[in-house]
């Protein structure tokens, strides 16, 4: 065994054990957490094969972005733990029923007929210079330039209805806008009334 | 390629021991006299009156997820980037490969004045 392949297994090994703390996990912030260590694990594997630009992606998007996301998330559903396992044997039925059906459906798709080791001809060597950012490049721009340009109208859309779902003017705020300050007039604070003189 | 990547791989492995080291150490040498006392939660003195786990304000979440949307716009442009020269040599592809970034950008840049209009990055 070669030092790639016990790399490989190392972070093999590393990605099943977290990704089986993610879902036994009593905590959810822990159960975040340790999705975050099977996402830069499956980074190092793809890094060992060959796609650095993948792997350093799912690092910044994912460990970055994504789980950042998460844990707000999880922090702000304001879970009560004892109350999430007080219902565990009750949905325990239709959590198992669900699950087999994924299951089985999964067995049918991936199996050895469409995605058996024969299916999957042996990668050839790469040549020298091979450059996996590259040859992502050169596909993503020219074959894939229509889904290429879809990608950033669903990326607008969900900028939009993010802002769309989450932005409240609060009311409350005593917070003061800079530009309107400026822009004040002397009329609009000062009113000079004319009046008689009074006597003492 | 794989072997560029071998001082990353020792990076990570020695900045893991580093971690680890001293909290195993920790664990095995310190003497360990834990009382009621020592293991409440301290709080600055007084009793803790809540949990530690509050609602975070959904702003946080908002300009979380257009951290994503922007980060994932800067991920397109790097296999772009590696690419470019290849594509200002080719005479026939030349503009394409240029413009089609631009309308990439272009597109988000529209939801940037949205949201920059909108007054989602403002905090008062």
């Amino acid at each position: 065994m070669d030092f790639q392949a016990v790399v490989f297994y190392f972070l093999a090994t590393v990605v099943v054990l977290a990704s089986l703390r993610v879902i036994t996990a009593k905590n959810p912030v822990h159960a975040a957490l340790f999705l975050v260590l099977a996402f830069f694990s499956a980074g190092g594997i793809w890094m060992l094969l060959h796609a650095e630009f993948l792997a350093i992606a799912l690092v910044m998007v994912y460990v970055g972005a994504v789980m950042v996301l998460f844990l707000f998330v999880v922090m702000m559903l304001d879970i009560n733990l004892e109350r999430i396992r007080q219902g565990f044997w009750s949905y325990l039925p239709i959590g198992a029923l669900i699950g087999i059906l994924m299951l089985a459906e999964m067995v049918v798709v991936l199996g050895s007929r469409y995605f058996g080791l024969e299916h999957v001809p042996q990668p050839a060597e790469f040549p020298a210079g091979y450059s996996n950012t590259k040859e992502l490049g050169r596909l993503l721009y020219t074959d894939y330039v229509y889904p290429f340009e879809l990608a950033s109208i669903v990326l607008l859309v969900a900028m939009i209805a993010a802002v769309a779902l989450t932005l409240r003017k609060r009311k409350s705020v005593k917070a003061l806008d800079p530009a309107k300050q400026i822009a004040v007039k002397r009329d609009d604070r000062v009113r000079i009334v004319s009046m008689d003189a009074e006597k003492k | 390629m794989l072997e560029s990547y071998f001082p990353v791989l020792v990076f990570i492995l020695f900045a893991a021991a580093f971690g680890f080291i001293p909290i195993v150490a920790g664990w095995f040498i310190g003497p360990s006299k834990p009382d009621a006392e020592k293991l409440s939660p301290f709080e600055c003195g007084f009793e803790p009156f809540e949990d530690a786990r509050i609602k975070f304000d959904v702003r946080y979440y908002l300009l979380a997820i257009l951290f994503i949307l922007f980060d994932l716009e800067i991920a397109f442009l790097f296999p772009w980037a590696t690419i470019l020269k290849e594509i200002a040599a080719n005479e026939s592809i030349r503009l394409f490969g240029f413009f089609e970034m631009i309308v990439f950008l272009g597109i988000l840049l529209l939801g940037y004045i949205y949201v920059w209009k909108r007054g989602a990055l403002d905090w008062e």
